[in-house]
């Protein structure tokens, strides 16, 4: 039963906490002591922050839609649909008129990679997030 | 029984390798970021093993974890009657015979405090036999109790008297060893059968375990009438003015809950996986939470504004007492420590005892 | 965040979360603390038990509020008259700090000119609050010698957002609480990574590490480092994406990496149109939300539990999380998705791991220069500004002088709310978060335990208000602003005033968002969330 350091993902407080993996599921969390936010200490949310990791809800497969319905479909459509229709947007509109979220759920390398991206792939600045919301 | 020993320090480790060929080991361990917890060893030369702090986690999730799956279930295509939908098939969590070691006397307590609610009644959970059967302890009596311990009051430390298989207590760097004493056969079983890393005690060292003992018990910081309150409650004190106060600092985290070793409430809930199959989830919850009791119309019967964790602590020192002969607190001080609204068992029981440091008091820091 | 970059030159916590302990004032305003950043409200807690004061400053009796000293109740919207009439006080009793102001800041005078023109009692009666509180709260602030103020986005989501968080932090100045330890001006953050998303450069006007595009300096710098040609217009706001432009449509196509903006944009309405008139939108997420299910792609994305990467908290600490188990199904890591649909549009990204990534970062962010993920993991992460490997990080901002040079005074003016409330739309209405859900929903509401704590939404109001009429606690009822209307339960509060309601947008079933306004801040783009005029009726559906 390894504990892994991880952070809650909620509020921006940060908190550090310990998840508890058991069968290659998260069974619980604990908080850190000596983690300079948290220590000691997290709230209901923090605490519950396992529930909805295994939830059956998650996505599991890519969907593309097909007559108005998301239907499954393999990486490999997705990504080349997702690829040829951007390169066709660019090409026949522009680049500005492409837009980008980004988002505060995502890792500092994650936002870093879809800002690179969008502004040298897709040749915009139009990426932003939900900062101001 | 057996008589009793001293172990030298350095064969502590030794020892443990031998017994981790025939147990799983869980024991305090300091990781890198500088935390202490209890945790399974796999591999003894690359962990640090701490008996200088208190473990911030208990032993209850090793025997009850956060969420643990009951069982699967499967809704019927075919049922056998209209009133049995689904087919449930347990899942039960393998038996691992484990050796616990460094714990200390409140963890240990706690869990033969759970052994009474998990196992004690007319039915046996058998989640928790499962994890608990083939359990063994080696504990290690507190030389120096924690900023925030007073197991001295709830009576349970800081050395215990029975329930150990083996107990330490640190002899001092004078000695560098530790004073074994066999409160179980298991316990005598690893001292006969590992001899060679034993030393049967001499007059002195019984004296050193005397007066480390001794001196333990003057070491407390805390000051706490766990008796005391005890007896206010069970002559119907009803604290209005804590109770309110506490309820207006609550955070409403159940942090308390589930950092402290003898709460064991939980709710099951059924979670699906798909539309045909699904497990039944048993998670911890707490008694603190408006969910806990509020009922399907949406009445209350607590008034969570003022009688928030009346129940909490109603029940760990009036109807434990009334039920098992003691409190449920083993005065292991985690709650004390974690809380930051300051409602904690400590305050609460000065405040029914002394109408001491109520409201805004002075922090107790760790 | 616009707001302190103009004053201090850096748009982030000054201090960090654990120096609140030590503060001998603490000045909280717009903040839900003990619901939005717990931990926060953690430490004031422990520094009011150690006799500190605490000044709130909101519209709502708040737990928060419950436990200040003093507690300014101000009337939504009108924080910038009451601080210049805090500033105002400070001023008449000689309580600003001179030397400091000479030192370190410069736009005394423009500040001084209008402080001097400021009517007390006109400002008590567009706050609402009594000027004698007022004096009170100005001497209390002004006299301690460790003074911090933290808001939170109660202050920075009106369309006079930028201006409030400059009078907050001219407030500061005049009396010299910031560039030491224990005092400063915090802005807590709401989310998970939010400040690590503006840090990475998630923003349409900056690079990484708040290097703006604008500057043909920067661009080079970037067009060598990427080997490619950078655009150089200036790019759109979320809002300005997610609302079209005002007759056509702005944007053919979206990516969408895990927002929801089909619950948390203002004017919902306009999201929708302005979604399902794109061409082609792509959705990665790790639920089927909202936005999702307009989506022409939805991508299976991986939790925070199923990654290794860093996060920057709102005391700009970055740590390292690291992955616990594996996604489920076919779900994959952003960073995966995005380095394939680079590859695949012709830019070949082959990052073998976050670590390479940050490598990266480190070389082109200056703030970032030395958080290595190897530095990361023993420790619970470096505080930015970090310059190099060898570099401690920085627990607080401006130390000897303001990342701009000198601390600039903006004096501003009030701003009336855009939709005040009148005969039609009697209320005003408030928006924000529950304790046990966060943002949309996507996640907590899987959560079993937070989901029975707390399930439905529900509108907050003065129980007299509900008297007058005739509506009784747990009803159902129909809040209708000029845009829409939603239906709610009613919840009876005394922590609102007369007049005002407070709600939150947590949830699918009463998106709260189809009443809020679109007029947003003209600097920081922020919406007046937090103010909009709703009447209330029974919903008889």
């Amino acid at each position: 039963m390894p504990d892994i350091p991880s952070i809650c993902c909620y509020c921006g407080c940060g908190c550090g906490l310990y998840l508890h993996v058991e069968h290659g599921r998260v069974t619980g969390v604990s908080p850190s002591r000596s983690h300079p936010v948290s220590r000691n200490n997290l709230c209901v949310k923090g605490w519950h922050v396992h529930e909805y990791i295994h939830h059956s809800d998650r996505l599991t497969r890519p969907l593309i839609r097909q007559h108005d319905r998301l239907r499954p479909a393999s990486w490999d459509d997705a990504l080349d649909l997702i690829a040829e229709k951007l390169t066709a947007v660019k090409e026949q509109y522009g680049s500005d008129r492409i837009g980008v979220l980004s988002s505060a759920k995502c890792s500092n390398e994650e936002n870093y990679l879809l800002q690179k991206f969008t502004r040298i792939s897709l040749g915009t600045n139009n990426i932003d997030h939900c900062a101001r919301l | 029984m057996i008589e009793t020993q001293t172990l030298h320090k350095d064969y502590l480790r030794p020892l443990l390798r031998k017994l981790g060929k025939q147990y799983r080991l869980v024991g305090p361990v300091r990781n890198r970021f500088g935390d202490t917890l209890y945790i399974e060893i796999t591999d003894l030369d690359r962990v640090d093993i701490d008996l200088k702090h208190q473990p911030q986690n208990s032993l209850k999730s090793f025997f009850f974890p956060q969420t643990e799956p009951l069982a699967s279930y499967i809704v019927d295509t075919e049922p056998l009657s209209p009133t049995q939908l689904y087919s449930f098939h347990p899942l039960l969590p393998e038996n691992r015979p484990t050796l616990y070691f460094g714990v200390r006397s409140c963890d240990l307590f706690a869990v033969l405090y759970m052994d009474m609610i998990f196992l004690g009644g007319k039915h046996r959970d058998i989640y928790y036999e499962q994890r608990r059967r083939g359990a063994v302890f080696i504990t290690l009596g507190c030389n120096e109790p924690f900023a925030n311990c007073f197991c001295n009051a709830t009576r349970n430390g800081p050395f215990l008297e029975f329930g150990f298989d083996l107990q330490l207590t640190d002899l001092g760097p004078a000695r560098n060893s530790y004073f074994v004493e066999a409160g179980k056969a298991n316990g005598v079983k690893i001292v006969r059968k590992w001899a060679r890393f034993f030393t049967v005690s001499t007059k002195e060292d019984r004296r050193f375990q005397y007066q480390a003992a001794l001196e333990a018990r003057g070491l407390f910081k805390q000051l706490v009438h766990v008796d005391l309150a005890c007896q206010e409650l069970e002559k119907g004190c009803e604290p209005e003015d804590v109770l309110t106060d506490f309820s207006q600092r609550c955070q409403d985290c159940g942090g308390c809950a589930f950092i402290c070793p003898t709460c064991t409430c939980f709710s099951i809930t059924d979670q699906a996986r798909d539309q045909g199959s699904g497990e039944r989830i048993r998670s911890w919850d707490g008694c603190t939470f408006a969910g806990f009791t509020r009922m399907a119309g949406g009445h209350n019967p607590i008034d969570m504004r003022r009688h928030r964790i009346r129940k909490r602590f109603f029940h760990k020192l009036k109807h434990d007492v009334q039920k098992h002969g003691r409190p449920s607190c083993v005065g292991c001080g985690r709650c004390v420590d974690m809380c930051f609204g300051g409602v904690d068992i400590i305050r609460f029981i000065n405040a029914i005892t002394e109408a001491g440091d109520l409201g805004r008091g002075k922090k107790r820091g760790v | 965040m616009a707001g302190l970059a103009t004053t201090f030159g850096s748009g982030a916590m000054t201090n960090t979360i654990n120096e609140l302990e030590e503060a001998q004032v603490i000045l909280v305003s717009g903040s839900n603390t003990t619901v939005t950043h717990p931990q926060v409200a953690r430490r004031i807690f422990d520094a009011v038990d150690r006799g500190a004061k605490l000044i709130v400053i909101d519209p709502r009796k708040t737990k928060i509020a419950r436990h200040a000293h003093i507690h300014l109740q101000i009337r939504p919207g009108t924080d910038i008259p009451l601080l210049n009439a805090i500033m105002r006080c400070i001023l008449d009793e000689n309580l600003i700090d001179d030397l400091f102001i000479e030192m370190r800041t410069e736009n005394y005078l423009a500040m001084c000119d209008l402080l001097l023109r400021v009517d007390l009692n006109q400002a008590a009666e567009i706050t609402g609050v009594a000027a004698d509180d007022i004096a009170q709260a100005a001497r209390m602030y002004a006299r301690a010698q460790r003074s911090t103020i933290c808001y939170c986005l109660g202050v920075t989501q009106h369309t006079c957002g930028t201006a409030n968080v400059k009078s907050y932090a001219n407030l500061a100045m005049l009396t010299g609480h910031v560039e030491q330890e224990f005092t400063g001006v915090d802005p807590l953050r709401g989310q998970y990574n939010v400040q690590g998303a503006c840090d990475m450069g998630a923003l349409p006007g900056g690079f990484p590490g708040y290097q703006a595009v604008a500057d043909p300096e920067n661009r080079k710098k970037f067009e060598e480092a990427w080997g490619c040609t950078l655009p150089e217009n200036p790019g759109l706001t979320v809002i300005e994406m997610t609302h079209g432009g005002p007759d056509e449509k702005r944007l053919q196509a979206m990516f969408i990496m895990g927002e929801n903006p089909m619950l948390s944009d203002p004017v919902l309405d306009r999201v929708r149109t302005s979604l399902q008139g794109l061409d082609f939108l792509v959705v990665s997420d790790i639920f089927l939300t909202e936005t999702a299910e307009l989506a022409d792609v939805v991508l299976p994305a991986a939790c925070f539990a199923e990654k290794t990467g860093t996060v920057t908290n709102s005391e700009r600490r970055v740590q390292l999380s690291h992955k616990a188990v594996d996604p489920p199904g076919e779900a994959r890591a952003d960073g995966w998705i995005i380095q394939e649909i680079s590859t695949r549009m012709g830019y070949p990204m082959q990052y073998e791991s976050p670590r390479e990534i940050m490598e990266e970062i480190c070389l082109l962010t200056p703030i970032y220069g030395g958080i290595y993920h190897d530095r990361l993991h023993a420790s619970w992460g470096l505080q930015w500004p970090c310059l190099d490997r060898n570099h401690p990080g920085t627990p607080f901002l401006h130390k000897y002088n303001f990342t701009r040079g000198f601390g600039r005074f903006e004096p501003e003016q009030h701003v009336p709310p855009v939709e005040p409330a009148d005969n039609e739309f009697p209320f005003v209405l408030i928006t924000g978060r529950r304790y046990h859900q966060y943002h949309t929903g996507t996640m907590t509401r899987r959560s079993v335990t937070l989901t029975r704590e707390r399930d439905t939404s529900l509108l907050d109001m003065h129980p007299e208000d509900a008297k007058e009429l005739g509506l009784a606690d747990g009803c159902r009822i129909r809040v209708r602003s000029r845009r829409g209307s939603v239906p709610f339960t009613l919840h009876l509060s005394t922590q609102m005033d007369r007049g005002e309601l407070f709600s939150d947008f947590h949830f699918h079933e009463s998106p709260t968002n189809i009443l809020t306004l679109a007029d947003s801040d003209p600097e920081a783009k922020c919406p007046e969330y937090k103010c909009c005029a709703v009447a209330v009726e029974v919903d008889h559906d």
